[in-house]
């Protein structure tokens, strides 16, 4: 009798999970972030529990002074939000943000403010607002669109053609910290390479190494995300990357959306 | 004892079918709700009213028609970054001033095509009524003929050549060969015949990234949840094929009875 009433639960209680899982599957256009929220990041490992509104990053800022390798290999940022779990004793200690956002590191001459203190007045507090800001209407230091006025526009993304900003000349991106970074000699930039796709009539992939290294160095890659060495030892589908894995780490939320199929797979038919 | 035996089981019956019921809403019993049908003149207008109306001007009309004759989807689906769905997409009046959304150089520019320079130009848009550009029907007069919606072979018109829609303004298509499967979707009920999906019919409308991996998510075996029922709901082909593209009340134009596959 009892045995008879356990199973009908677990039944129903299995029903319940499939049903779950059969209307989470969606056939509708997500909502598409704008320019200037494209790449933003929003951290809460303790925030709220410390009273404050959560830390938003905005890649966009830090992506047109810094490369990408210098916060996620040297300073040691993780490549997911709150997967770093980044404390207020962390920044005061000169760990995450506070490696640069110390009161002294200077940029443009000035000196870049200092996060998270762990003694602070009333009068700091603003200063906690400048991170600490999400769903918040804080006025920022810098805005999006003045800027990005003068660097080259592309659709999608941050609608910034970040690549060729570089390229150009509009960013200097600063690679080294001095005390934390470690000088190596340059390792030689390995060639391009074709991807093939598994589908008849996809146009094949040309992936640049020398387009990726200026950002990312070797190290953001290999060995975690792909593990190198040798061509065809990770093995991935475009499944995989739209799911955030592989290609998908940065090109989902931070660097060119994939939205533009073609912009990758390049190679004619 | 045994009365409350019965009871149990009468209830765990019970629960089991409307669980199943739950799963598959798909496969509830219920009518199918098409869209109420508009005049063909006025198939694809529509009416957005984001902020129009809160800062005091009349709702804009936007007639797809009058629009994919010069434009495919993948121009403003695509390149100009507008949304599938009405009132989603920020257009403001300093954006399409600043040369975004409508106000892209090529569209409404003031040089192309009346601007946001003129307030004589206003109304042309912000007025609230979906019959708006219906005088200009008669242009589709000459074109191939379908059954429901504009009344036209859109599809047709433009493989004849009868329309030459610019497909890209500043992002072009890099393989204009595209991609060339053709699905065979097995339908849920015996007897109606497995509807045929083509893939370059289209991308020479749409651009990839317009269907995937948003609406259809590429994963294998994922076109068993592309159920008529969850379609007449806005998902998957009923995100077009409903209120814009040829609605789905023409069974047979996807449903056709001697499937002709080619690649």
């Amino acid at each position: 009798m009892e045995e008879l009433m356990k199973k009908t639960i677990l039944i129903i209680a299995l029903m319940f999970v499939f049903a779950g899982i059969t209307i989470a599957q969606t056939g509708v256009k997500k909502r598409r972030p704008l320019p200037y929220e494209y790449g933003n990041v929003v951290m809460n490992n303790y925030s709220e529990k410390a009273g404050l509104a959560p830390a938003e990053f905005n890649h966009w800022l830090h992506r047109g002074i810094y490369t990408c390798r210098l916060c996620h290999m040297d300073i040691g940022f993780a490549m997911k939000a709150n997967g770093s779990g980044i404390k207020a004793t962390d920044n005061a200690k000169g760990y995450y943000c506070g490696t640069c956002h110390n009161g002294k590191m200077l940029y443009n001459k000035k000196p870049i403010f200092s996060a998270c203190a762990i003694k602070y007045t009333q009068e700091d507090k603003k200063r906690c607002e400048k991170c600490h800001s999400a769903g918040k209407d804080v006025r920022k230091e810098y805005d999006f669109d003045v800027f990005t006025e003068k660097l080259p526009k592309e659709r999608f993304g941050n609608g910034i053609n970040w690549e060729k900003a570089e390229e150009d000349g509009h960013l200097k991106l600063i690679d080294f910290i001095e005390g934390i970074s470690i000088k190596r000699v340059a390792m030689k930039i390995q060639p391009d390479f074709i991807l093939n796709s598994k589908v008849a009539g996809m146009p094949a992939i040309v992936f640049s190494h020398k387009k990726h290294t200026v950002w990312n160095g070797c190290e953001v890659c290999h060995p975690e995300i792909f593990v190198g060495v040798k061509k065809g030892a990770t093995k991935y589908s475009m499944v995989e990357i739209f799911e955030g894995r592989f290609c998908g780490v940065c090109h989902t939320k931070v660097a060119f959306p994939m939205t533009d199929c073609q912009r990758c797979h390049t190679e004619p038919v | 004892m045994a009365g409350i035996m019965v009871r149990t089981r009468f209830l765990s019956v019970c629960s089991f079918v409307f669980l199943i019921l739950l799963m598959f809403p798909e496969r509830s019993i219920g009518f199918w709700e098409f869209p109420p049908a508009l005049p063909p003149a006025e198939h694809g207008n529509i009416i957005i009213n984001r902020i129009s109306e809160k800062n005091g001007v009349e709702p804009v009309t936007f007639s797809h028609w009058i629009h994919r004759l010069k434009y495919t989807c993948r121009v403003c689906h695509f390149e100009l970054e507008f949304n599938f769905q009405v009132n989603t997409t920020e257009i403001t009046e300093a954006a399409n001033k600043a040369g975004r959304y409508c106000g892209t150089s090529g569209c409404h520019d003031g040089k192309t095509v009346f601007g946001h320079d003129n307030k004589k130009n206003c109304n042309k848009c912000h007025n609230d009524d979906r019959s708006y550009g219906s005088d200009r029907y008669a242009e589709l007069s000459a074109f191939p003929k379908a059954r429901f919606g504009n009344l036209v072979d859109w599809g047709q018109a433009l493989d004849k050549g009868l329309i030459k829609p610019q497909h890209y303004l500043t992002i072009k298509p890099r393989s204009d060969a595209g991609f060339g499967k053709v699905l065979l979707l097995e339908a849920e009920w015996q007897g109606i015949p497995a509807a045929v999906f083509s893939h370059k019919l289209h991308t020479e409308w749409l651009d990839c990234n317009n269907c995937h991996p948003d609406i259809f998510n590429i994963k294998k075996k994922t076109t068993k949840h592309f159920s008529m029922n969850r379609i007449l709901k806005s998902e998957f082909c009923g995100v077009c094929h409903l209120n814009v593209a040829f609605p789905m009340n023409d069974c047979k134009r996807c449903h056709p009875d001697h499937p002709n596959l080619k690649e």
